[in-house]
């Protein structure tokens, strides 16, 4: 290790020390708040928004900031001394994001807590495509959505199923197929599928094992064709299936309404090479998701990979392609082929 | 002089539906092509309008499909007579009409079939249509409506293996339909002109041919 590499390997170490220093503090100081804050006897007292899930919270980025970083006027005398310590405000640290929002179509509507449980909060792509739209629906009422949905977009259910809100009514990119493996109630066969939850899901894998080997069965980060073939088996006799939403990867805060988003083929001509990049999110015993990458292609394809997944006009198979064109040759043939013997012997019909 | 005899062949509410179906098939050919080649493929502008229209002749061609049914079933009666190949068609009937497809059509001899108003399909044709009307045009059908109602009929998709065997029955279905557009307009040209079995399916009468 030359002097150069050393001198970078100890201010790493130093960091990293610093940081889980800092985490530790910030640790102890946020036990202080969530000894009354993260019972739900506080409820009681004062109102649900006062409860802090302490398990929740301590997934979020915000926990590792610490409580008195956004909620900075909090006295000694608390709560005993009466003083109210003033609401966070997200623009100190979201300052982008606030600026965006509020010049868009939403941001008089709502704000950033209306949406944002700033104690559960996830990362975008730890939230499953359902969990977004559950909170869209909690103002938009999804029967209402559906209705306004259909005076233009054909099959809106099965889109507003697909699709989270967000992907058409924000300046998102980046789009990929994420599935999620779906259930239905126990014991009732003809039940709403629903996102499978953790514990559903741990109880079909033996001890021990993660959740994602549910698919991954060689557990190595990556699922293939094969492995996606092996589960759809699995999953029809067990009233599973593998559910596909078509997922932002950046979003933004810009709600509107994108004019390019009406014209159908945005997603549907975007053709094979597009879309080909697809994940599978498991639930994590947190409530957030982890998604393994899957050979690419494979959701795409239209014999294999995922039964219940077909996007129009981007879905393929070349071998269903092949078969397809050899019938249309094969009906070419009578008027080519027969045609020719016909023109050949012309002159035999003649005095018919 | 030469004497000309007709047969009134194919009744008016036949040849409506003929031609409404006709127009129908070819529009969903041609936009299902649009539908599952979009990036090559852009004959009725945008997206929407090719599903549009796929899905509103789909409809007609459904309920067209319906009327033929009962008109043979219940009003003419003829569906089992017409369409239905009997023991000795099954025997020699289908090999004696390929025989002169394949063979004495080019030595210049006649056609072992005659059409009759009550007999009208040599029984190449009788196979054909059966299986075309009773098994493929059904198929095609239903496919395409569990299709156009994905959410509502989710327990059906299921039952027959998930979206994609469906989507790909319907395609491959809709391919038969496509070939046999190939075939069936050139066959119609093997009459004893070119253009005599295109006149009765036009105004119902056949020339009948002179064979003394």
């Amino acid at each position: 290790m030359n002097m150069q590499s050393s001198r970078l390997m100890s201010y790493l170490i130093m960091v990293v020390l610093s940081v889980a220093g800092v985490a530790s503090a910030m640790g102890a100081e946020n036990g202080k708040c969530l000894n009354c804050h993260g019972s739900k006897e506080i409820i009681g007292k004062g109102g649900e928004r006062l409860y802090v899930d302490e398990a929740k919270f301590a997934a979020t980025t915000h926990a590792m900031i610490g409580c008195t970083s956004c909620h900075e006027g909090v006295t000694p005398g608390h709560p005993q001394d009466g003083f109210r310590p003033p609401k966070a405000r997200c623009k100190e640290c979201h300052g982008n994001i606030q600026t965006e929002y509020a010049q868009s179509l939403h941001g008089s509507k709502a704000a950033c807590s209306d949406c944002h449980n700033p104690h559960t909060v996830k990362k975008p792509l730890s939230v499953s495509g359902d969990d977004i739209n559950a909170q869209c629906a909690k103002c938009h009422d999804t029967k209402k959505i559906i209705t306004s949905h259909t005076k233009w977009l054909p099959q809106a259910d099965l889109h507003i199923d697909a699709i989270p809100c967000i992907t058409c009514h924000t300046g998102s990119t980046n789009y990929v197929i994420t599935l999620y493996i779906q259930d239905r109630p126990a014991k009732q066969n003809h039940a709403d599928f629903k996102v499978a939850s953790y514990n559903e899901l741990t109880s079909l894998v033996p001890e021990g094992k993660d959740v994602r080997s549910l698919v991954d069965k060689n557990g190595d980060g990556l699922i293939s064709m094969q492995e996606l073939r092996t589960f759809n088996h699995e999953a029809r006799k067990k009233n599973m299936r593998l559910w596909g939403m078509m997922t932002p990867e950046v979003v933004t805060h810009s709600y509107q309404i994108l004019d390019n988003r009406w014209d159908c083929s945005f997603c549907h001509a975007s053709g094979p090479k597009a879309m080909q990049t697809s994940y599978v999110a498991f639930p994590d015993k947190n409530g957030t998701y982890n998604r393994v990458a899957v050979e690419k292609g494979a959701v795409l394809d239209l014999l294999y990979g995922t039964p219940d997944f077909y996007m129009m006009g981007s879905t393929r198979s070349t071998p269903l392609n092949i078969i397809g064109a050899l019938i249309l040759v094969g009906g070419l043939m009578m008027p080519i082929g027969h045609g020719t013997f016909r023109f050949l012997t012309r002159k035999n019909r003649k005095e018919h | 002089m030469n004497h000309k005899e007709y047969i009134y062949l194919t009744p008016m509410p036949v040849r409506i539906w003929h031609w409404l179906n006709a127009l129908g098939i070819v529009t969903l050919c041609i936009t299902g092509l649009q539908i599952r080649f979009p990036e090559y493929v852009n004959i009725f502008g945008t997206y929407k309008s090719a599903i549009t229209l796929h899905n509103t002749a789909g409809i007609v061609v459904s309920i067209s499909y319906g009327l033929w049914l009962f008109y043979y079933m219940f009003v003419a009666g003829t569906l089992a007579k017409l369409y239905v190949p009997n023991l000795e068609d099954l025997k020699s009937g289908i090999f004696r009409q390929a025989f002169f497809y394949f063979f004495n059509y080019f030595l210049g001899r006649p056609n072992p079939h005659h059409s009759t108003p009550d007999n009208k399909f040599n029984p190449m044709q009788k196979a054909a249509y059966l299986m075309i009307m009773l098994v493929l045009l059904p198929l095609v059908i239903l496919s395409g409506i569990v299709l156009m109602n994905v959410s509502p009929l989710r327990e059906l998709i299921l039952i027959v293996g998930g979206i994609k065997i469906l989507v790909s029955a319907h395609f491959l279905i809709a391919c038969c339909f496509f070939a046999f557009l190939f075939v069936h307009i050139y066959l119609a040209t093997l009459g004893h002109s070119p253009f005599a079995h295109f006149k009765p399916m036009w105004d119902g009468w056949e020339e009948v041919e002179d064979h003394h």
